[in-house]
C-alpha cells in the first residue's frame, strides 16, 4: 500500500462524496430554469477523475495543454451554440400537434 | 548572414545508398509501408482520383448551365451533380489534399525526424480514408443523393429519396482519417523536434499544419456527431430536428456549420503553409514578418470556430445572434490580410524568378485576395440578403478554394516535385500550365459575381435567359480550366520516367528538406540534423542581387 | 531502466516514447470531447424549447439503476488506477486482479444498461418513435426529445464501454503473456486514460439524463 494507492482511495472517497451531493441536491426545490445548476457537484467529479486518475500531472506539459483545450472548446461550442436559443423568439403556430 | 543556408544544418552529407523508392518494390511494401513518405504517395493517388470524379461532375454542372431550361433536362441530374461535386471536392480532395499528401511527405523532413510520432496510425488513415471514399462513391454512383453537400433538414432527413445515410457513413469512417492526422502532426511536431529546431525556427508550413491539425482533432468530431444524428433521423424518424415535436432544424445547421466553417478554413490553411515556402524561396529573400505570419495562422485556427453563424443569416437565427456573427467574420478577415501583407513585403526587394510555383503562389496572393474581400461582402448582413444562396456565394468560395487552394497545391506539387520524386518536371510547359489555370481560372468564376449580383440563385439546373450569356462565358471558362488541370497530370507523369534528376537543392531554398538527398533516403537523415538558425535564411538582397547578376 | 526497452527509431528512448503515447491518447480525447459536446448542445436545445415537456421525459428514466450505475462505473476507473499502481511496482498478478476486476464492473455496467433498463424503458412505451408513446398531451414532444436524447446517448457512450473492454481484455491477455513491468506498462496507462475519459462522459451524462428533470 503505497502514497499512490492511498491517492485513488481518496479520490474514490471524493467521487462518492460529490455524486452523493448531487443526488441529493436533486431534491431541493429549484426553479426549472435553475436545475441545471445540479451539474455542479458533477462537474467536479469530472475534475477530480481528470485530476486523480488520467496522468494530468505525471505527464508532459501538452497534456495539460490538451486537457485545457478540450474543455475551453466545449465551453465555446455550448456558449456560443446557446446564443442562438436565447436570443431567437420562437413564434407558437396554434394549430402544430403531435401525430 | 554571412552563412549560406546549407551551412546552418551541421549532418553528414553521405548519400545513402537507394532512396524510400526503391527500398522494397513489392505491392506488399507500398500497402503494408510505415513510411510516411510512402503513404503520402499513396494519399497523393488516391486525391488525385477523387480530384477528378469531382471536376467530371464539375464540368457536367457547367454543361447542363450552358441554356437556361438545362441541358441535361432533369432537375434530379442537376441536384444529384452539384451534390456529388461538392460532396468529393469538400471531403475527399480539399480537406486531405495539402496535409495528407505535402504534409505526410514533409513534416518529418522539416523537423529534422526520421517518421511521424505514430507511423502504423498513419498508414490505418490512408485505409480508413479509402474505405470512406469508396462507400461514399457507391452512394454517389448507384443513385445520388440530391440534398447539397450541407445535407439540410428535413429534405435530408425526410424527403430526399437519395442514399444519404450511405453518404454520411462514408464521409463518418473518412473523418477519423483527418482526426487521427491531425493528432499524428500536433504530437509529431510538440515532440519529434531535431536539436536547436525551437518553434520560432520552424517554418512557416509546419506552423500551418499545426494550426491545420487543431481544427482536424477539435472540428471533425462535431461533423461526425452531426452526421450520426441525420442517419439516426433519417432511418429511425426519431425527430431531433423535426418541429412537429418540438425539434429544431436550425440545430442542424449549426451542428453542421460549427465543423464545416472550421473546415473550410482546414482547406486553407495549408495553402498558406505552402505560399509561405515557395515567396520567400523565389524572392531568395527571408519571410517578411515571421512571427507575424505565425500567429496569423493560429488566430485564423482559433477565430474561424467563433464565425460558423454568418452561414445562418437568413435561416432564422436571432439579429443579435447574427450580428455577432457577423462581427466575428470580418475580424476573422484580419489575420489572412496581414499574411497578404507580409507575402507582398517578402517579395519587395527580392530577386523574383518566375519559376512555376512561383507563378501558382502569385496567382494564389491575387485570387485569393479577391476572394477573401468578396467574403466581407458576404459577411455584411445587408448584402447578405440580397446575395446569399446565388451565384456570388459560390464564386466567393471558389476563388478561394480553386483559386486559392488548389493553385496552392498545384504550386506545392511542383515546388516539392523534385524532392518527392528525384526529377525534375519540364519547366516551360509548367509555367504554360499555371498561366492557363489563372486565365481559365478567372473565366469561369468571375462572371458568377456578376451573376450573383444580378439574382441569379445557385443549386439551380434552370436559369432566367437573361442570364445565358454570363453563363456560357463561365462554361467556355471551365473548359480552358479543364485543359489546365489535365496538362499537369500529363506533365508530371512524364517527368517520372524522362525528367531531369534533381539534385537534392535545386531551387537554392532554406529548410531541411532539402539538406538531404532527393528523393530522400527511408530514414530521411542518414544523421540526425541540428538546427542553428533560423528559418528563411537567405544572404541579404544586395549580396544576392551581386551574386546573380 | 529505458536503455534495455525498445522503442520507435524516430524516438529518442523509451520513456520519450511513452511520454509521447500518453500526449497523442490525451489528444485523442480532446476530439472525443468535441464529439460527446454537440450532444449536450442538442440537451440544450431539447430543453429550451420544450422545457416541461423534457423534464416530464426525465422523470420517467429509472433513478435506481442510473445511480447504481454510476457507482459501478466510478468505482472500476479507481480499480484501474489501483491496478497501474500495482505495475509500476512490478506486481503483474495484481495488476492483472485490478484489471479484471474493472472488466467485471464494465459488463456489469453494460447488463443493467441494456440487459435492464433499455428493455424496461422499451417495454414502458419510452422509446422515441413509438407510436402509443407513454406521455400524451401537450408535452409529448419534449418528453420524446428527451428520450431522443437519453437512447443516442447511452448508446454512444455504450459503444465506447464495449471498445474500452475491448482494450482491457488485450490489456489483460498481454500481461498473461509478461509483456508489462515496472519499467514499461505504457498500455496499461494509456488505456486507464482512456477508460477514465468514459467514466467522466458517464458522469456528465447522468445529471443530464437522471437528475435535472426531476424536480420537486
Amino acid at each position: 500500500m503505497n502514497a499512490g494507492m492511498i491517492r485513488v482511495l481518496l479520490v474514490w472517497g471524493l467521487l462518492i462524496f460529490l455524486g452523493g451531493t448531487e443526488f441529493f441536491a436533486t431534491d431541493l426545490p429549484f426553479e426549472r430554469c435553475w436545475r441545471p445548476l445540479i451539474m455542479v457537484p458533477g462537474v467536479l467529479m469530472v475534475l477530480v477523475v481528470v485530476i486523480g486518475l488520467m496522468e494530468v500531472r505525471k505527464g508532459p506539459v501538452i497534456v495539460r495543454a490538451f486537457a485545457v483545450a478540450a474543455m475551453f472548446w466545449l465551453f465555446v461550442l455550448l456558449a456560443l451554440g446557446s446564443a442562438d436559443p436565447l436570443t431567437r423568439t420562437n413564434h407558437y403556430v396554434p394549430d402544430a400537434h403531435v401525430k | 548572414m554571412s552563412t549560406t543556408p546549407a551551412d546552418s544544418v551541421r549532418i553528414s552529407a553521405r548519400a545513402a545508398a537507394g532512396s524510400y523508392l526503391t527500398d522494397g518494390v513489392t505491392l506488399r511494401s507500398w500497402l503494408l509501408t510505415t513510411d510516411h513518405k510512402r503513404i503520402a504517395l499513396l494519399y497523393l493517388g488516391s486525391i488525385t482520383v477523387f480530384f477528378f470524379i469531382g471536376g467530371v461532375a464539375a464540368a457536367l454542372v457547367r454543361l447542363n448551365l450552358v441554356v437556361p431550361q438545362g441541358l441535361l433536362g432533369s432537375a434530379e441530374s442537376y441536384n444529384r451533380l452539384f451534390t456529388l461535386h461538392g460532396v468529393i471536392m469538400v471531403w475527399f480532395f480539399l480537406v486531405p489534399a495539402v496535409p495528407v499528401t505535402l504534409g505526410n511527405f514533409l513534416v518529418p523532413l522539416m523537423l529534422g525526424a526520421r517518421d511521424l510520432a505514430f507511423p502504423r496510425l498513419n498508414l490505418f488513415t490512408w485505409y480508413l480514408f479509402i474505405a470512406g471514399g469508396a462507400i461514399t462513391l457507391w452512394a454517389l454512383f448507384v443513385g445520388g443523393i440530391d440534398t447539397g453537400w450541407t445535407f439540410y433538414t428535413p429534405l435530408s432527413t425526410m424527403y430526399s429519396k437519395g442514399h444519404v445515410v450511405m453518404a454520411a457513413v462514408g464521409i463518418f469512417i473518412s473523418g477519423f482519417a483527418s482526426i487521427a492526422t491531425g493528432v499524428n502532426f500536433i504530437v509529431s511536431i510538440h515532440r519529434l523536434r531535431a536539436p536547436g529546431l525551437s518553434w520560432y525556427r520552424m517554418p512557416v508550413f509546419l506552423w500551418s499544419i499545426y494550426s491545420v491539425s487543431v481544427l482536424l482533432v477539435l472540428a471533425t468530431p462535431v461533423l461526425a456527431i452531426t452526421l450520426l444524428l441525420l442517419a439516426a433521423e433519417r432511418l429511425f424518424h426519431i425527430g431531433v430536428f423535426d418541429p412537429a415535436i418540438g425539434g429544431d432544424p436550425l440545430l442542424f445547421q449549426h451542428l453542421f456549420w460549427f465543423y464545416s466553417h472550421p473546415a473550410v478554413y482546414i482547406m486553407i490553411l495549408p495553402g498558406f503553409g505552402v505560399v509561405s515556402e515557395i515567396i520567400p524561396t523565389f524572392s531568395s529573400k527571408s519571410l517578411f514578418g515571421y512571427k507575424f505570419i505565425v500567429w496569423a495562422s493560429i488566430s485564423i485556427a482559433v477565430i474561424s470556430f467563433f464565425v460558423w453563424g454568418h452561414h445562418m443569416f437568413v435561416a432564422g437565427t436571432s439579429v443579435y445572434s447574427a450580428v455577432l456573427f457577423s462581427i466575428l467574420s470580418y475580424l476573422v478577415a484580419v489575420p489572412s490580410a496581414i499574411k497578404v501583407f507580409n507575402w507582398l513585403g517578402t517579395m519587395h526587394k527580392g530577386f523574383i524568378r518566375f519559376d512555376a510555383p512561383m507563378l501558382y503562389a502569385l496567382g494564389f496572393i491575387g485570387l485569393f485576395t479577391i476572394g477573401g474581400l468578396t467574403g466581407l461582402w458576404v459577411a455584411a448582413l445587408a448584402a447578405d440578403v440580397h446575395l446569399t444562396q446565388t451565384f456570388f456565394v459560390v464564386a466567393h468560395f471558389h476563388y478561394i478554394m480553386v483559386g486559392g487552394m488548389v493553385s496552392a497545391f498545384f504550386g506545392g506539387l511542383h515546388f516539392w516535385w523534385p524532392k518527392i520524386t528525384g526529377r525534375m518536371y519540364p519547366e516551360m510547359w509548367a509555367r504554360i500550365a499555371a498561366l492557363v489555370m489563372f486565365i481559365g481560372f478567372n473565366f469561369t468564376f468571375f462572371p458568377q459575381f456578376i451573376l450573383g449580383y444580378l439574382g441569379m440563385p445557385r443549386r439551380s439546373f434552370s436559369y432566367l435567359p437573361e442570364f445565358q450569356v454570363l453563363n456560357v462565358f463561365s462554361s467556355a471558362g471551365a473548359s480552358i480550366l479543364a485543359a489546365a488541370y489535365l496538362l499537369p497530370l500529363a506533365y508530371l507523369t512524364w517527368s517520372l520516367f524522362h525528367g531531369e534528376r534533381a539534385p537534392a537543392n535545386p531551387w537554392g531554398a532554406t529548410g531541411l528538406e532539402w539538406q538531404t538527398a532527393s528523393p530522400p533516403p527511408t530514414v530521411n537523415f542518414v544523421e540526425t540534423p541540428v538546427v542553428t538558425c533560423g528559418p528563411y535564411a537567405y544572404p541579404p538582397p544586395e549580396t544576392v542581387h551581386q551574386r546573380n547578376v | 531502466m529505458s536503455s534495455t526497452v525498445a522503442h520507435g527509431f524516430q524516438y529518442e528512448s523509451a520513456s520519450y516514447q511513452a511520454q509521447t503515447a500518453i500526449a497523442g491518447m490525451w489528444l485523442f480525447l480532446a476530439s472525443e470531447v468535441m464529439f460527446f459536446g454537440p450532444l449536450i448542445l442538442t440537451w440544450i436545445f431539447s430543453r429550451h424549447w420544450n422545457p416541461v415537456g423534457f423534464d416530464a421525459g426525465g422523470r420517467e428514466t429509472d433513478l435506481s439503476i442510473g445511480t447504481l450505475n454510476t457507482f459501478v462505473i466510478v468505482t472500476s476507473s479507481c480499480l484501474y488506477a489501483l491496478g497501474v499502481q500495482f505495475i509500476r511496482q512490478g506486481n503483474v498478478r495484481w495488476m492483472i486482479l485490478c484489471c479484471s476486476a474493472t472488466l467485471v464492473l464494465g459488463l456489469v455496467f453494460l447488463a443493467l444498461k441494456f440487459g435492464v433498463e433499455w428493455p424496461e424503458d422499451i417495454a414502458h412505451h419510452l422509446f422515441p418513435t413509438a407510436a402509443h408513446f407513454k406521455i400524451t398531451g401537450s408535452t409529448e414532444g419534449g418528453a420524446r426529445l428527451f428520450f431522443i436524447f437519453y437512447f443516442v446517448a447511452t448508446a454512444l457512450h455504450g459503444v465506447h464501454m464495449v471498445v474500452g473492454i475491448g482494450l482491457l481484455l488485450w490489456l489483460i491477455r498481454r500481461a498473461g503473456r509478461g509483456d508489462f513491468s515496472s519499467g514499461y506498462h505504457t498500455p496499461v496507462i494509456v488505456v486507464g486514460i482512456y477508460w477514465s475519459f468514459v467514466d467522466v462522459v458517464w458522469l456528465t451524462l447522468y445529471p443530464l439524463i437522471y437528475l435535472i428533470g426531476r424536480g420537486p
